[in-house]
């Protein structure tokens, strides 16, 4: 593996793709499926394995990238930075932008490590335990992340909770996730997809910001300032030394579940962060507990991603799917007898991970200063700008002007949104999370006949289901406990 | 996927003077690529590719429009499907699991995605044994199925002989093929007619244009795959993905359309399992959450 990468020409590509991969990844609109789809043909020319080395460091580069204009302008890059947007731009806005990058970066880094230490190291076991999970199984554990999903945000429960099912209603329209019969389409066929994700999430959060500081009435406008340094001291990444493993963990392990990507990585990774911290209260107004469970956790699904990719054949992600194709364009079987047939394909996507991370890292750390700048561009110029990739983005989505039009209309509802105080964040992972609980619902029922029992006889969904009640429940006495000692 | 392998094909042959530029309208088993394409100007420039699904999709009634409301340019390419079930499953043969299939209908859980091609594999297996019933379940595409398939939540499913081939060492063993022929890259592998299931199945790649592309403009297209296929480039391609590179083009072509459309009419589709209301159910749990937020709101 060593010798693969002292090669000059293999880390230059590793050096191109990760620096696109940031590109796309900071641009709101663009994402890392589409470097990497459009990439592709680029590869069919190329060496199986600089190909693959291209197209994974484009992976890590991308998921990396978000938090950039997450953090500097509340606009995740990529799906995978909305958390990230709740505690680094709050940061950022307080005088600490530089820190604020410089944690998301090295959590990024820190995530990015041990989910590569999985891959080297677990990718066997790790893959046979995913397939495990059954449709109950996984339907029980997004009830358990929507039981989580209750305390995002400052805002009170039924705020949260009206804002969450609002997502849901969102993701509603379109192609019944179970049975592909068409819902609330009012006989469109555009509207036969439903709202995709990236219109809905670009035009919440990037229009919507914009929306709101256009319009503010006294002309006050959060503005991110400072000027300070995003090299963050160890003493910081020692005491965080838990919450880096957990969130690293939960993201590798989501990263492995095929359907589930990088963005409920870090939504998991955040909601367990904050139930271990000692300062919940502080997530949602930056804290640094919050962006290092973010970054940390979508860092490491690209590895857990990769895992039964390789060892099973099973892409764990979109873009693992995309990659799968790169694999068979190639020439190359994935599966497990992979390791044994082309030891040097697996070495290499092992290794760009690490190397990619390493790189990834070091550009972002050594462009922090210049990237905070970012934010002192005038608005006058930024709004055009960023609105200008929002279209392009949501149109070369799929080269359609519906897109457009449902990015734009979700710039309004966010802006409202954000004045009638209803927590965006739980809007979007209400919108995510529907199609996959009601897809797997919906097929555990098929599958059973028509029984919704094997949810509790079934061990591993009975245990996420008890866990999500007793979440609720636990949350319920410790908010009456925290009232009862306070006086307000 | 499949159009960037002639895009390449045609760019590095220098057959088209034109760039192929490749619009990749995902997301609703093809119907919105197909609407698209259907609606698209009749002069030549815009052309759709799509496999079976679009026969399926108007059969199960999720397109009003099929193939009827295109001109046909060519097919290109096969794929055969396979059966496949978990490696330690109790059937070693098609014939017995049919004969399960028939004796205990319901019983056994096929892993599909509904209104795909896929599906209709399972529906016309269905057909080549009467009284035999699958119990249908909701899985996805084909990393999906295999996951699936491992973890013992379905008991068989189908696959293309390229996902077959991908995911064969992971654990999973194919029971037959649906081809009219033994698979070339199985010669092993029965037919699901030699174990005297009547069924045949297969994915052929078609490219259409809108209704009302005149003759030379579907010529010239037909000519410009023809040529395609020829490469060295194509040839490679093809092998990798398993799929036979067969071309039809004028009457093979109407002849193919015609069989696959006739096919189909004999599939009558059942009433599925009952889905949970959860559109109903969420919007009453919004309009509840409204009520409070809004009483709150006046306590504030």
């Amino acid at each position: 593996m060593i010798d693969l990468f002292a090669s000059p020409s293999i880390l230059g590509l590793v050096l191109l793709g990760t620096a696109l991969g940031i590109t796309v990844g900071a641009i709101p609109g663009l994402t890392g499926t589409m470097l990497i789809a459009l990439s592709l043909p680029l590869t069919f020319s190329m060496e199986p394995v600089n190909g693959l080395v291209l197209l994974v460091a484009m992976y890590v580069g991308a998921v990396s990238g978000g938090l950039i204009s997450a953090t500097l302008l509340r606009m995740p890059g990529t799906p995978a930075a909305i958390m990230t947007t709740l505690d680094g731009f709050p940061m950022a806005t307080s005088g600490k932008p530089g820190r604020a990058l410089g944690l998301g970066v090295g959590a990024s880094l820190i995530g990015g490590l041990i989910s590569w230490l999985a891959l080297w190291q677990l990718a066997e076991p790790m893959a046979d335990l995913s397939t495990k999970l059954g449709p109950f199984e996984l339907f029980s554990m997004v009830i358990l992340a929507l039981a989580m999903l209750a305390g995002v945000g400052d805002s009170t429960r039924a705020r949260g909770l009206l804002a969450g099912s609002l997502g849901v209603l969102v993701a509603m329209p379109g192609m019944h996730p179970a049975s592909g019969e068409l819902r609330w389409t009012f006989g469109f066929t555009f509207m036969n997809e439903g709202f995709r994700l990236i219109p809905v999430l670009i035009g919440m959060f990037a229009i919507g910001k914009i929306l709101q500081d256009l319009t503010s009435k006294d002309g006050k406008v959060e503005q991110v300032s400072g000027n300070d340094s995003a090299w963050i001291a160890l003493s910081v990444w020692i005491s965080n030394l838990s919450n880096l493993i957990r969130s690293s963990a939960i993201g590798t392990f989501i990263g492995i579940l095929p359907g589930i990507g990088a963005n409920i990585g870090s939504l998991a990774a955040y909601m367990a962060a904050k139930r271990a911290s000692k300062k919940p209260d502080k997530f949602g107004n930056g804290s640094e507990e919050g962006i290092i469970a973010s970054e940390a956790a979508n860092n490491a699904t690209v590895g857990g991603a990769l895992i039964p990719l390789i060892s099973l054949g099973i892409p764990g992600s979109v873009i693992g799917a995309v990659l799968l194709g790169a694999l068979i364009v190639h020439g190359l079987q994935p599966g497990p007898l992979l390791f044994r047939q082309n030891p040097e394909a697996v070495h290499a996507i092992i290794g760009t991970v690490l190397v990619s991370n390493l790189m990834m890292f070091m550009i972002m750390i050594s462009c922090a200063k210049w990237i905070s700048k970012l934010s002192s561009i005038p608005k006058k110029i930024l709004f055009p700008l960023v609105t200008g990739c929002c279209i392009w983005g949501a149109y070369a989505l799929n080269g359609m002007w519906f897109d457009v039009s449902v990015m734009l209309l979700f710039g309004i509802i966010g802006w409202r949104m954000e004045k009638a105080k209803l927590p965006l964040a739980a809007f979007v992972i209400g919108f995510v999370l529907a199609p996959i609980a009601e897809e797997n619902l919906c097929a555990g029922i098929m599958a059973s006949g028509g029984s919704y029992l094997p949810l509790l006889t079934r061990p591993i969904s009975l245990c996420l289901l008890i866990t999500a009640i007793a979440l609720i429940i636990w949350k319920r006495k410790s908010k009456e406990t925290n009232t009862n000692h306070s006086p307000s | 996927m499949f159009v960037r392998i002639f895009q390449n094909a045609i760019r590095k042959n220098n057959l088209c003077s034109q760039p192929l530029v490749i619009k990749n309208i995902a997301g609703a088993g093809g119907t919105i690529g197909s609407r698209t394409a259907r609606d698209a100007e009749a002069d030549g420039h815009t052309i759709l590719c799509l496999h079976d699904g679009i026969y399926t999709a108007q059969h199960y009634g999720n397109a009003d429009w099929g193939p009827a409301d295109f001109e046909p340019i060519a097919a290109t390419g096969r794929s055969g499907v396979v059966v496949a079930v978990e490696e330690d499953s109790p059937y070693s043969s098609l014939s017995e699991l049919m004969q399960e299939a028939n004796q205990r209908p319901y019983q056994l859980v096929y892993g599909t995605n509904l209104g795909a091609p896929n599906h209709y594999s399972a529906l016309f297996l269905q057909k080549g044994k009467p009284g035999a019933k699958f119990r249908f379940t909701q899985t996805g595409g084909g990393a999906k199925r295999l996951a699936q398939l491992k973890g013992g939540h379905i008991d068989l499913t189908g696959f293309s002989v390229a996902e077959y081939q991908q995911f064969k060492d992971a654990g999973i063993k194919a029971l037959a093929s649906l081809g009219e022929e033994r698979e070339p890259s199985f010669p092993n592998l029965p037919t699901a007619k030699e174990e005297n299931i009547e069924a045949t199945h297969s994915l052929i790649q078609f490219w259409w244009a809108p209704k009302g592309t005149s003759k030379d403009k579907i010529s010239y297209l037909q000519n410009l795959l023809k040529r395609a296929m020829v490469t060295d480039e194509i040839k490679d391609q093809f092998k990798n993905l398993h799929m036979e590179p067969i071309v039809y083009v004028g009457e093979d072509l109407i002849h193919a359309i015609k069989q696959r459309s006739k096919r189909l009419q004999g599939i009558t589709l059942e009433k599925p399992t009952p889905m949970p209301p959860l559109e109903w159910i969420v919007l009453i749990v919004a309009g509840v959450c409204v009520f409070f937020a809004y009483r709150e709101n006046k306590t504030v």
